[in-house]
């Protein structure tokens, strides 16, 4: 056992210096900078999409655009106070923190406008929690600063205050005078994303009404900006019918439902953005498990092809057994793997937890308490080692057989069917991680260790985990024998690689009388 | 006398092909001994079991007395016809490996090999990496590597194979030195000459079968011996000599092959009177030519496959 420690502990220091090596140790971080940056760029680079309105009904334009006006102030509202910046609303803003959206709504609908249609009276009705008095008063004497600020702010400025802010994603463009030739004009050159055409009586009929743009996929804008008209055209109704406006907004008030989901104990608990990250999470230990077993596990088969292709198998092999040879391969290069995987904990660690503490940031969703979760970084480090060792044990049989990397690759075929499969079951098991498809595959021992790892997050039973685990351990024994056995008689062989009869025979050979491939033509293996 | 290694009606069959059949043979200790035969005769086939790679499917091998293969990995050195070196790693890293391979600790195994670095010439080297070597000096990394645990028993498959004159002569003086230091040497080779220059004794192998054995002059003994002669004038006085078997005449000199019992020194007298002899010696019998006329003796399809000198 000692020799087989010297083996892998070369098989280390090899594999330590190779390029892919440290390819592997920097894709963590280079795919923490791209999964950092990519939004930021995706961002910065989108630009809001210009439309245009002719509106022949000549008021319903100016309602939508006040409607847009408060909900753009209502996302400033709801936007935590900026310690560097002053405006008007600071001091409000906390007041306002708790308010349900209702309310919000209502105030964001007063400050945006100065003429006395809006007024605060609204908010009695929805009843409590009541706004306090002063609060209010406070509101009422701001009303004009406020308004007289929110117009003078630049389309950029008032952008730049809140990400849900409209002029971030659509912005209407008065730049054209409303005539349809010179609109389709600017549609054609690409200065107009699209313009709309309300028709002369939008309350009556939807009649008139009309979409114009050369990108009828994407219906971002459109459904946008439909649903604000909706919403006007609704309340005009209501009016029309004389319905009470109390009645009215009670009316149009949508049933939220509240998503709660059953924590492992059995309580009921409320679902916040963290679970979602938590459900998903382990899509991506998923992902990095299965690049790890890949690369491992290839790793080992071009060593041995190697091996046996240097003719340095022989050498070896006069100084330790086949089995220690195979045994210290299989160690050094899962030593490779594990440092690949802590450097890569090292440095999740880093950037989730240390980083943000130094710079003093709050993460989204607490991503780092997801990816420092115990559960999940022993589920990876435990499916690693099993997974590693059950395609080790059949890549490195399948390795010793092959004179090169070619004839490897026309075995290794059937086993990247199955290597595939986890990438591809990633989606549907993380959708539904205690289905019955999940729970299947689970006992598919090739599967096993991608599916658990899917399903990590809704774990699966106990008795799941020790039946799977259990099915897993005895493949891996089973697999590393046969590969032991193919080892052994295969390292030696040269030519062409066996066919599945005659590796049938060497399994059933004695393990102390090495029987030699049964191939009379090809007697210059020997 | 003391042997090292006894092979016993060793046999091993690779499905319908006997690779090796019922070989034996007994190698002193302290020998230089040659496994000769054509290629595919069986000589790697049996040192491999000798090295424990394989194992025989009958008969037995016992090293230093009444070890089994396995039993003395450690105390045994190999160095395989067909060379590879990790192409990667240092020279010096290469052979320490495989001297920790063979139990020498660490430290110790380091320091030997760049002594032994050094004795070949090849102290620069240590730090280059293996593909950087020539086909010599990786040659001698890897004899340097098959030496370095100190083994008793040295088994070399066609050492010679591949190198130039200059390094033929190299390999030659490592296994007279091992000679000299007491240990065992084996090697195979398909090169009679080779053979002939350096063995004490021999073992003839052809399709799987044993020949003979024994030590060069018994081996020797049961050859005949020839004539070379270089000459002016009429070669017909060479045909129908006494004790002569066969004439090889190739116009200004001629090889004659005679019968056991014949006399060179009448053969000589005949032909003096009628030839302008410019050269005559009386050659030993070569091992090739007792293997071909051994193996002629057995089967008829005789190997063309001798190497340089056929």
């Amino acid at each position: 056992m000692n020799r087989a420690l010297l083996v892998a502990q070369r098989e280390f220091m090899e594999n330590i210096r190779t390029r892919g090596f440290w390819i592997g140790i920097l894709m963590m971080p280079v795919m923490l900078i791209l999964i950092g940056l990519i939004p930021i760029i995706v961002e910065s680079t989108r630009e809001a999409k210009k439309f245009a309105v002719i509106d022949h009904s000549g008021w319903l334009l100016k309602t939508v655009q006040q409607q847009i006006a408060s909900t753009d102030m209502m996302f400033y509202l709801r936007e935590p106070v900026d310690a560097n910046s002053r405006t008007p609303l600071d001091a409000l803003k906390k007041a306002l923190a708790d308010l349900p959206d209702e309310k919000l709504q209502v105030i964001s609908q007063y400050l945006v406008t100065t003429d006395a249609s809006h007024s605060l009276d609204e908010l009695d009705t929805f009843g409590a929690p009541q706004l306090a008095t002063s609060v209010r008063r406070q509101i009422e004497d701001q009303r004009i600063d406020v308004n007289r600020w929110w117009q003078s702010l630049s389309i950029e400025d008032r952008s730049a205050l809140s990400s849900g802010i409209s002029t971030n994603s659509f912005l209407i463009d008065n730049n054209f005078s409303n005539e349809v030739e010179i609109l389709n004009e600017a549609i054609h050159r690409e200065d107009l994303f699209a313009y709309f055409i309300i028709g002369k009586d939008p309350v009556e009929s939807s009649e008139g009404s009309r979409y114009i743009s050369n990108n009828l996929t994407d219906r971002d804008l459109l459904n946008w900006f439909s649903n604000i008209v909706t919403r006007q055209i609704r309340q005009v109704r209501l009016q029309q019918e004389n319905m009470d406006p109390v009645v009215a907004s009670w009316i149009n008030q949508a049933i939220v439902f509240d998503g709660l989901t059953i924590s492992k104990d059995g309580s009921v608990e409320a679902v916040d953005s963290q679970d979602v990250v938590r459900q998903w999470a382990p899509v991506v230990f998923v992902y990095f498990l299965w690049i790890s077993i890949l690369i491992n596990s290839q790793m080992l088969l071009t060593n041995t092809i190697e091996e046996k292709s240097n003719k340095l198998i022989e050498v070896l092999l006069s100084s330790i057994s086949p089995i220690a040879l195979m045994a210290g391969k299989i160690m050094g290069i899962a030593a490779t793997g594990l440092t690949i995987i802590f450097s890569w904990g090292i440095m999740i660690f880093g950037f989730f937890v240390i980083l943000p503490q130094l710079a003093g940031l709050k993460l989204p969703f607490n991503l780092s308490e997801v990816a420092a979760d115990p559960w999940f970084l022993g589920s990876f480090l435990v499916y690693f080692l099993l997974g590693y060792l059950l395609y080790a044990a059949i890549l490195v049989g399948l390795g010793s057989v092959c004179n090169n990397l070619k004839e490897a690759q026309n075995l290794m075929l059937p086993v990247q069917l199955v290597q595939m499969l986890p990438i591809l079951l990633m989606v549907p098991i993380g959708r539904d991680p205690n289905g019955t498809l999940a729970q299947v595959l689970s006992y598919v021992p090739p599967l096993t260790p991608f599916v658990m790892m899917n399903r990590a997050a809704a774990p699966p039973t106990t008795t799941e985990y020790v039946l799977t685990t259990l099915l897993l351990l005895v493949s891996i024994v089973a697999a590393l024998w046969v590969a032991a056995k193919i080892f052994r008689i295969g390292i030696l062989l040269t030519g062409k690689p066996p066919g599945f009869l005659e590796i049938l025979r060497w399994l059933k050979a004695p393990v102390t009388q090495s029987n030699l491939p049964v191939r009379s033509a090809d007697t210059s293996a020997l | 006398m003391l042997h090292s290694l006894e092979i016993d009606k060793v046999t091993k069959v690779f499905g319908d092909n006997v690779a090796v059949d019922k070989i034996s043979a007994n190698i002193p200790t302290g020998s230089i001994y040659g496994f000769l035969g054509p290629n595919g005769a069986g000589k790697t086939t049996t040192i491999r079991m000798i090295m424990s790679i394989l194992y025989p499917d009958a008969g037995s091998i016992k090293l230093f007395g009444s070890l089994t293969p396995e039993q003395c990995k450690d105390r045994l050195g190999y160095l395989p016809e067909e060379k590879g070196l990790y192409k990667k790693m240092k020279t010096i890293e290469l052979i320490t490996y495989f001297g920790r391979l063979k139990g020498i600790p660490g430290s110790l195994a380091r320091s030997k090999a760049l002594q032994l670095l050094q004795q070949f010439g090849l102290g620069s080297c240590a730090d280059l990496r293996c593909d950087a070597l020539s086909k010599g000096m990786g040659q001698k990394v890897q004899i340097i590597a098959t030496l370095l645990h100190e083994p008793e028993l040295v088994i070399l498959d066609e050492p010679f194979s591949g190198l130039d004159p200059i390094n033929v002569e190299v390999v030659r003086d490592i296994i007279l030195d091992l000679k000299r230091a007491g240990k065992t040497v084996i090697f195979s080779t398909h090169v009679m000459e080779q053979a002939e220059q350096i063995c004490d004794y021999i073992l003839l192998i052809n399709n799987g079968k044993k020949i003979l054995d024994g030590s060069l002059a018994e081996v020797k003994k049961c050859g005949h011996q020839t004539i070379s002669l270089e000459y002016e004038g009429s070669g017909e006085v060479l045909r129908n000599l006494p004790g002569v078997t066969r004439v090889n005449d190739m116009g200004k000199a001629a090889e004659l092959s005679l019968q056991p019992d014949a006399d060179p020194q009448s053969i000589l007298t005949r032909i003096v009177p009628e030839l302008t002899l410019r050269s005559f010696t009386v050659n030993d019998p070569s091992l090739h030519e007792i293997f071909v006329r051994s193996v002629g003796d057995i089967d008829e399809t005789v190997p063309q496959d001798h190497g340089p000198e056929s």
